[in-house]
């Protein structure tokens, strides 16, 4: 079975030149309050989508996160390059300043059948020539937290999007799938995130093996109703995961 | 809770809202706050020894099994802090539901309720309009070949969800009184006023 490498060099000031596989990071900003660590994303980032809403925290919290700059030089500097959704959330004030700068507005509020998260990446992959897609990972900010048919929602589009790296991000939190088609290196920045982690999945494995955890599980079933592996603690700089079935991956951010 | 009655002497909103039990591995309360409680009556059940099991089970386990003066018949156990931090904990705190799938247990935060819909039974969910909705989602873990429903903006009809497929969300209470029948246990989550 391959081995496909995970790696949260996204969370650094300064992404290792020798870190493999190199990654294109594309940003997905939603409608909660902004990490605190978003500028940096943001900088790593080639891309830069807000969902909706998403847009107008942008606007408003970029400038909080550098209270001793000018507002509109922040607002500038971190335009989004696409604010897609169905247009329900956004203030028009918003609107009209960031098309101002030439942001890309593409409305879709005639599509009521997919999040806005589902959208927003449903461009990314099949609507952006420009952007080097071998080694694509979607970061998302705002995905969890706030109404709890969203976060399940934002979480689905991990199942659904299987095939494409996709992060979901908080303050607290950093989430996403393991798929059941490879056997996972998890290399662990230990100076931003963890010890915190847990292993979940939807809703049944019947093997799962760890390396690299506190409570290991070896050939363990896990399932929903019943044993899955929450508040977990990462020992080691490297977690390796193997498992009959997709898996979320969860751990703590500092 | 003293923050929540500005006007009043602290030690009077906590002497009013005082906990009959404080449970689980004792690993996060503060010392004052533990001698406090307990010099008022507070009973402590110190249970770091079980580390296979969250808080909130603990707690569920407990109320289920070791509350003789409960009236039990018609018990309806609400969560307040289960969601909204750590993932981990929050599908920790999720998984208890279909742990414990033969008690009425709800999530409870600013936003959003959430609760599971047994396949046993069919459901009848009645909307207090002044304090909860619209925004409403239905959701399997992970399949559900058939649910039907009324009273809701997209209702489905003998609809196919999955997760990594279709499931409810955003979708929108109409009118006072929602069904559900399903094949599979189904979350159900309302938003908050």
């Amino acid at each position: 079975m391959e081995v496909m490498s995970h790696s949260s060099a996204f969370l650094l000031p300064t992404i290792p030149a020798d870190h493999r596989p190199p990654q294109t990071y594309a940003l997905v900003v939603l409608n909660q309050s902004l990490p605190r660590f978003t500028p940096l994303l943001w900088n790593h980032a080639q891309l830069h989508l807000c969902a909706d809403g998403g847009a107008n925290r942008v606007y408003d919290e970029m400038p909080l996160l550098f209270p001793h700059e000018d507002p509109s030089h922040v607002r500038t500097r971190y335009k989004p390059d696409v604010i897609k959704g169905d247009m329900d959330s956004i203030r028009t004030e918003v609107l009209d300043f960031y098309a101002n700068l030439g942001t890309q507005i593409l409305d879709e509020s005639q599509d009521q059948d997919t999040t806005d998260l589902h959208k927003c990446v449903a461009y990314i992959r099949d609507f952006t020539p420009n952007l080097d897609k071998s080694n694509l990972c979607i970061l998302v900010a705002g995905a969890l937290g706030g109404r709890f048919d969203h976060t399940l929602g934002n979480l689905n589009v991990l199942f659904v999007f299987s095939s494409l790296r996709i992060i979901l991000i908080t303050d607290e939190s950093l989430v996403h799938l393991l798929p059941r088609t490879h056997r996972h290196e998890i290399h662990i920045q230990s100076s931003v995130e963890g010890p915190h982690c847990g292993l979940i999945p939807f809703p049944l494995s019947k093997s799962t093996t760890t390396t690299g955890l506190q409570w290991d599980l070896t050939n363990t079933e896990m399932r929903f109703g019943g044993l899955i592996s929450t508040s977990n603690v990462v020992k080691g700089e490297k977690i390796t995961v193997e498992s009959d079935a997709d898996l979320i991956w969860t751990i703590s951010v500092k | 809770m003293p923050l929540l009655f500005p006007h009043e002497d602290p030690s009077h909103v906590r002497t009013r809202y005082k906990p009959d039990v404080i449970k689980g591995d004792m690993d996060s309360i503060r010392t004052e706050v533990l001698d406090f409680y307990a010099n008022l009556g507070t009973q402590i059940l110190d249970e770091s020894q079980d580390q296979d099991t969250t808080d909130l089970h603990k707690c569920v386990a407990y109320i289920r099994d070791f509350t003789p003066n409960l009236d039990k018949s018609n018990l309806c156990i609400l969560v307040a802090g289960a969601l909204g931090g750590r993932f981990d904990h929050t599908l920790g705190n999720l998984n208890v539901l279909f742990v414990f799938s033969s008690l009425r247990i709800i999530l409870i935060t600013d936003e959003s309720l959430v609760h599971l819909l047994p396949r046993t039974h069919r459901h009848e969910i009645h909307i207090q309009s002044s304090v909860e909705g619209p925004h409403c989602g239905l959701i399997p873990f992970p399949l559900s070949k058939s649910t039907t429903t009324t009273g809701l903006q997209w209702d489905l009809t003998n609809t196919e969800m999955r997760f990594g497929g279709l499931i409810s969300t955003s979708n929108v209470v109409k009118g006072e009184k929602i069904t559900v029948e399903s094949d599979a246990d189904l979350i159900w989550t309302i938003s908050v006023k």
